[in-house]
C-alpha cells in the first residue's frame, strides 16, 4: 500500500517532466528520424522516399559539404584557443591573488553577453571595413582587409568571437584547480621540479576530468552555434558560404525553403556527430583522462 | 573562500611582489582588451551618425549626443518599447515555468523514491546532450497544428514542462546536500511529499532556486532562434528580433541608432549580472555550464 502511494507521489512530481518528455522531446525526435526519410513542406503530407535525403547530401549538395567544413573549421580553431586561453588566464588568477572577484567577473562577462545579436551586431562592426579593428590597424600604417566580407576571413572573425567568451570554461578551471591539494606542488618544489614540469606531471593530469568536460561541452556548443553567423551574414552564410554554419543551412533548408523533410536529415546527421565526438570522446578518456579512485 | 585561495602554491618565485604586479599588468591588460569592444559600442551609441565610422578606434566622442537613442527607439514602425515589453513579459513566464517545473521534478529524483527512478533519470540526464535542432521541425508542426505560430506560447509552454534539462540537473545537486534526516523527521510527523517540498526544501534552496531563475532569464532574453522561428509579426517581436529588423531596414547609415538598441538590450543582462555575479560564478563553478 505505502509502495503504491510512494511510486504515486515520485510520478506525480515527475509528471511534468514526464509529459515534456514524451510530448516535446521524445515524440517529436522519433517524428523527424521519420520525417528525414521524407519529403514534407508542410503544407501537403510528408511523402516516403527512403535514404534519398542522406544519399543526396553526401553525393548532389555542395552547401552541405560547406556548411560541414565551415563547421569543422569553426570547431577546430575556437574550441583549442578558447580552452587553452581559459585555462591560461584561470592558471594566472589562480595564486591567491587580490582582486581575483573583480577579475573573475570581468572575464566571465563576455560569455554571459556572448550570444544576444546585439554582441554580434558589434562584431559585425568591428571587423568591418571601417571598423575598429581597421582602425587600429591604421594606427600603425596597415590597410586591414573587410573581414566579414572577405570569404578567407570571415571565418576567423566568428572564431575570435568564440575565444572571447572564455569565460565561462575558465571558471570551470578555476574550481578545478582548486581541487589539486597543495602540498604535491611543494613536494614537487622540494624535489626541485620546474614550474613547468609541475605543470605538465601535476597540474594538466589532475586537472584532465575538467579538461574532458570543458572540452564535451564546448565541442557540442561550437556545433550548435548559430546566431553570431545569422547575424554577422544578413542569415545567408555568405560571402560565399563562408560562415554557413551547420545549423544555419539547417534553418535556411526547413523555414527559408521548406524543405522539413532534409531538414530533419541535417538534424539527425547533427545528432550523430554529436553522439559519435561523445562516445569517441569517453574511449579515449583512459589514455589521458585520470580519475581518483 | 579566500583563505582556500590564498592557500595556493606560489609556484617558489623569490620575489612573489614583483610577480604579482607583472601578473596584475598582464591581468589588467587583458581585461581592458576583452572589454574595449563594449565600451566601443557605448561610445558609438554616443556619438552623431556621421561620425560613426571612417575608421575611429577611439572611445571619446568629439560631440556627445543621445539622439541615436531617440531615434532608434522609434526606428521602426513599432518602437522598441513594445519589443522590450514582450521580451520581459516571456522571460518572466519562461523563467517562472523552468524554476516551478525543475523544482518540482528535482525534487523528485533526488528526495522521492520510486520504482524507474534511476531509468527516467538516466533519460533526462541523456537530453542534455540532444541538441535541439532535432525535436525542432516536429515541434513546428505540432505548435502549428495549435495554431500557436506568430503566439508566445511556443516559447513559454515547453519551459512549464521542464524541457531544459539542466536545470532539473542543477537542482538535483543541490537537493542532494539537503540532510535527509530533516524530511524523514518531517515525514513522521506526517507531512505529505507536498508540504515537505513547499515548507522544507524550497525555503532551504533559494540560492539555486535564484540561480536557475537569473540563468532562465538570461537565456530567454537573449534567445534568438525561437522568436526567429515562431514569431513573424513586428508586434509580437521580441528584442533580439528587433534588433535584427533594424540591421535589416538601417542598413549602414544609422549604425549609431543600431549601436543604441544594442546598448539597451544588453543593459538587462548587465544589471543582472552587477548584481547576482556571484550567484552566477558559483552555478558554473559548481555544476559546469554550457556557456
Amino acid at each position: 500500500m505505502t509502495a503504491i502511494r510512494r511510486n504515486g507521489a515520485g510520478y506525480l512530481f515527475l509528471s511534468p517532466w514526464l509529459i515534456g518528455f514524451f510530448c516535446l522531446t521524445l515524440g517529436p525526435a522519433l517524428a523527424s528520424l521519420y520525417l528525414s526519410f521524407t519529403r514534407f513542406d508542410l503544407l501537403n503530407a510528408p511523402e516516403f522516399i527512403g535514404a534519398q535525403n542522406y544519399v543526396r547530401m553526401v553525393t548532389a549538395d555542395p552547401k552541405f559539404a560547406a556548411s560541414m567544413k565551415v563547421t569543422l573549421i569553426y570547431v577546430v580553431f575556437s574550441v583549442p584557443l578558447k580552452l587553452a586561453f581559459a585555462l591560461a588566464v584561470a592558471m594566472v588568477l589562480n595564486r591567491g591573488m587580490r582582486g581575483l572577484p573583480v577579475y573573475r567577473a570581468i572575464f566571465y562577462l563576455p560569455s554571459l553577453l556572448g550570444t544576444s545579436v546585439a554582441i554580434a551586431v558589434l562584431w559585425r562592426q568591428l571587423f568591418a571595413a571601417d571598423g575598429m579593428v581597421n582602425g587600429i590597424l591604421a594606427q600603425f600604417g596597415i590597410i586591414g582587409p573587410s573581414w566579414i566580407s572577405n570569404p578567407n576571413y570571415s571565418i576567423y572573425t566568428l572564431v575570435v568571437l568564440s575565444v572571447w567568451q572564455f569565460g565561462s570554461p575558465m571558471i570551470i578551471f578555476l574550481a578545478g584547480l582548486r581541487q589539486i591539494p597543495t602540498d604535491m606542488y611543494e613536494a614537487a618544489s622540494l624535489d626541485g621540479a620546474s614550474p613547468a614540469r609541475q605543470f605538465w606531471r601535476i597540474t594538466l593530469p589532475l586537472l584532465s576530468p575538467v579538461i574532458f568536460f570543458n572540452l564535451v561541452i564546448q565541442v557540442i556548443e561550437a556545433f550548435k552555434a548559430f546566431t553570431p553567423a545569422f547575424v554577422i551574414s544578413g542569415g545567408s552564410g555568405g560571402p560565399i558560404n563562408s560562415t554557413l554554419f551547420y545549423t544555419l543551412y539547417l534553418y535556411q533548408e526547413g523555414f527559408s525553403y521548406f524543405r522539413m523533410g532534409y531538414a530533419s536529415a541535417l538534424a539527425w546527421v547533427l545528432v550523430a556527430i554529436i553522439a559519435v565526438f561523445t562516445a569517441f570522446s569517453f574511449l579515449t578518456t583512459k589514455y589521458w583522462v585520470h580519475y581518483d579512485d | 573562500m579566500t583563505d582556500a585561495v590564498q592557500q595556493m602554491p606560489g609556484h617558489g618565485s623569490s620575489h612573489p611582489r614583483l610577480t604579482g604586479t607583472v601578473r596584475h599588468v598582464v591581468l589588467i591588460a587583458i581585461c581592458f582588451v576583452m572589454i574595449y569592444p563594449i565600451l566601443w559600442m557605448l561610445s558609438g551609441s554616443l556619438r552623431p551618425a556621421s561620425e560613426l565610422f571612417g575608421g575611429d578606434a577611439g572611445l571619446i566622442p568629439s560631440q556627445v549626443t543621445v539622439e541615436a537613442y531617440s531615434n532608434g527607439w522609434f526606428g521602426l514602425q513599432i518602437n522598441f518599447g513594445q519589443f522590450f515589453l514582450n521580451s520581459l513579459i516571456i522571460a518572466v513566464l519562461a523563467t517562472i515555468g523552468n524554476v516551478l517545473a525543475a523544482s518540482l521534478v528535482a525534487y523528485a529524483f533526488a528526495r522521492l523514491e520510486f520504482w524507474g527512478r534511476g531509468f527516467w533519470f538516466a533519460l533526462m540526464l541523456g537530453t542534455l546532450m540532444l541538441p535541439y535542432h532535432v525535436t525542432l521541425i516536429p515541434q513546428y508542426v505540432l505548435f502549428r497544428s495549435l495554431d500557436w505560430v506568430n503566439t508566445w506560447w511556443p516559447l513559454i509552454l515547453p519551459k512549464y514542462f521542464a524541457v531544459d534539462a539542466f536545470f532539473i540537473f542543477l537542482m538535483v545537486q543541490f537537493f542532494r546536500g539537503i540532510p535527509k534526516e530533516l524530511d524523514e523527521a518531517a515525514r513522521m510527523d506526517g507531512c505529505s511529499a507536498w508540504r515537505i517540498y513547499w515548507k522544507i526544501i524550497l525555503p532551504l534552496s533559494m540560492p539555486v532556486l535564484a540561480t536557475a531563475a537569473i540563468f532562465s532569464f538570461i537565456w530567454t532574453w537573449e534567445d534568438f532562434f525561437g522568436p526567429l522561428i515562431y514569431i513573424s509579426e513586428m508586434r509580437n517581436y521580441t528584442v533580439q528580433l528587433g534588433l535584427r529588423s533594424f540591421i535589416d531596414s538601417s542598413g549602414t547609415s544609422s549604425w549609431n541608432e543600431l549601436f543604441a538598441m544594442s546598448v539597451l538590450s544588453l543593459v538587462p543582462i548587465f544589471l543582472i549580472f552587477l548584481f547576482f555575479q556571484r550567484l552566477l560564478i558559483e552555478g558554473i563553478a559548481t555544476t559546469g555550464m554550457k556557456r
